[in-house]
């Protein structure tokens, strides 16, 4: 951390950057992980490791899609360090999770729990593409994936949606 | 189907918002594929709408008490390496987007003509929304908020000028003041959405809050 004459406050445009795209790292922790404890906790990690390596990203642009590559990673690391137990989708579903919760609107609500019955393989490719921004390419380098299956996994994950949302679903040869 | 269409489908159903050259051209030939192309760039946005958490709901919830200590020594330490800014504020998420949206709009606050009531309309229209606050409205913008047109509007009070968005689908359960980055503003309900009101200086009026609300029509 640099050194900040004693009695100032103000934020590092770095740190301002951190806090302003914090509450979509969340977001996506969420739905990664499928349980707001494990999401809060890999945010504040994301967090550390993001100061400690804030030299390593040159352009403020590409802020975004960086930070959620660290979530993803920190997401997977805490898995491996806890051996935490992966979350039952009927289970949160049947806790009533507030983080579900709509304002009444109830073609939204179906929607969070489609999304979150999606298999991994689909829901990590579309929250990263609609929530985080990354292009196909960079959830393809992320992913360990060809750009041409990442394309695939978003038909399928937003196939899959299609019908939640009262639309016929287009011919696939899953 | 032919093969041609079966290849438009997969790329609108993997990014349907960037979709390549020869995609675009079948599209201007196949009905059915545009067809196809528009439910998903809706369905695209209500996706966007079920991700973006309401992240208040995160605060309600209890943590579980094993991890309570972990998740308060995890907070702390963060603070302390990050220092100076303030982590956890779902709280202010929407208010945090307001604010960085109208960073990125600067100049709007130097504008100084008073906008013809067409032009205003034209704006509003954009967005489905009415606005009648009777306050000349110097700046109008029909900006693009969490995946929806939201008119960003700047307005001149006896207390300067004001930044107003009309934020026709956030709903928000209760009024939220804010001050950040130089600027001071509120949240309120309004309806069927909310309106965001930010000054540089001092603070928004609560009768020009009021003047605001009681001005939309969603």
């Amino acid at each position: 951390m640099n050194p900040r004459p004693r009695g100032t406050t103000v934020a590092s445009p770095f740190a301002r950057l951190l806090e302003m795209l914090r509450p979509d790292l969340v977001r996506f922790a969420f739905w990664l992980a499928r349980d707001r404890a494990v999401a809060e906790d890999v945010v504040q990690e994301t967090l550390i490791r993001a100061w400690k390596s804030r030299e390593e990203l040159k352009d403020q642009a590409a802020a975004r899609p960086w930070l959620f590559t660290i979530v993803r990673r920190e997401h997977a690391r805490l898995y491996e360090r806890k051996r935490l137990p992966t979350v039952d989708v009927e289970q949160v579903e049947a806790l009533g999770d507030p983080a579900l919760a709509t304002d009444g609107d109830a073609g939204l609500d179906d929607l969070r729990r489609a999304i979150l019955q999606l298999p991994d393989e689909y829901r990590e490719p579309l929250v990263m593409q609609v929530l985080g921004g990354l292009t196909t390419a960079e959830i393809a380098a992320e992913l360990g994936l060809t750009q041409p299956a990442v394309l695939t996994r978003l038909f399928r994950a937003r196939n899959r949606l299609r019908v939640i949302y009262g639309l016929a679903p287009a011919e696939d040869a899953e | 189907m032919s093969n041609e269409c079966r290849h438009a489908r997969i790329a609108i159903g993997g990014e349907p918002h960037a979709l390549p050259p020869e995609v675009s051209a079948h599209l201007a030939t196949c009905a059915e594929c545009r067809r196809f192309h528009a439910e998903t760039v809706s369905l695209d946005g209500r996706v966007r709408a079920a991700l973006e958490l309401p992240l208040t709901s995160f605060r309600k919830a209890t943590p579980a008490p094993a991890r309570r200590f972990a998740m308060a020594a995890s907070v702390a330490l963060a603070l302390v390496v990050a220092g100076g800014f303030w982590l956890w504020s779902p709280r202010s998420a929407l208010a945090s987007e307001v604010i960085e949206h109208v960073g990125h709009e600067a100049g709007s606050w130097g504008a100084q003509e008073v906008l013809s009531g067409p032009a205003l309309a034209a704006v509003l229209q954009k967005a489905g929304v009415q606005f009648d606050a009777s306050m000349p409205v110097v700046y109008a913008m029909p900006c693009t908020f969490r995946g929806r047109v939201s008119p960003h509007l700047v307005v001149q009070t006896a207390n300067g000028p004001m930044t107003v968005m009309l934020l026709a689908h956030q709903k928000i359960a209760a009024r939220e003041e804010f001050s950040e980055h130089g600027y001071r503003g509120v949240l309120l309900p309004a309806g069927e959405g909310s309106v965001a009101v930010l000054t540089r200086d001092g603070e928004v009026p609560d009768a020009v809050a009021a003047q605001v609300v009681s001005g939309v029509r969603w």
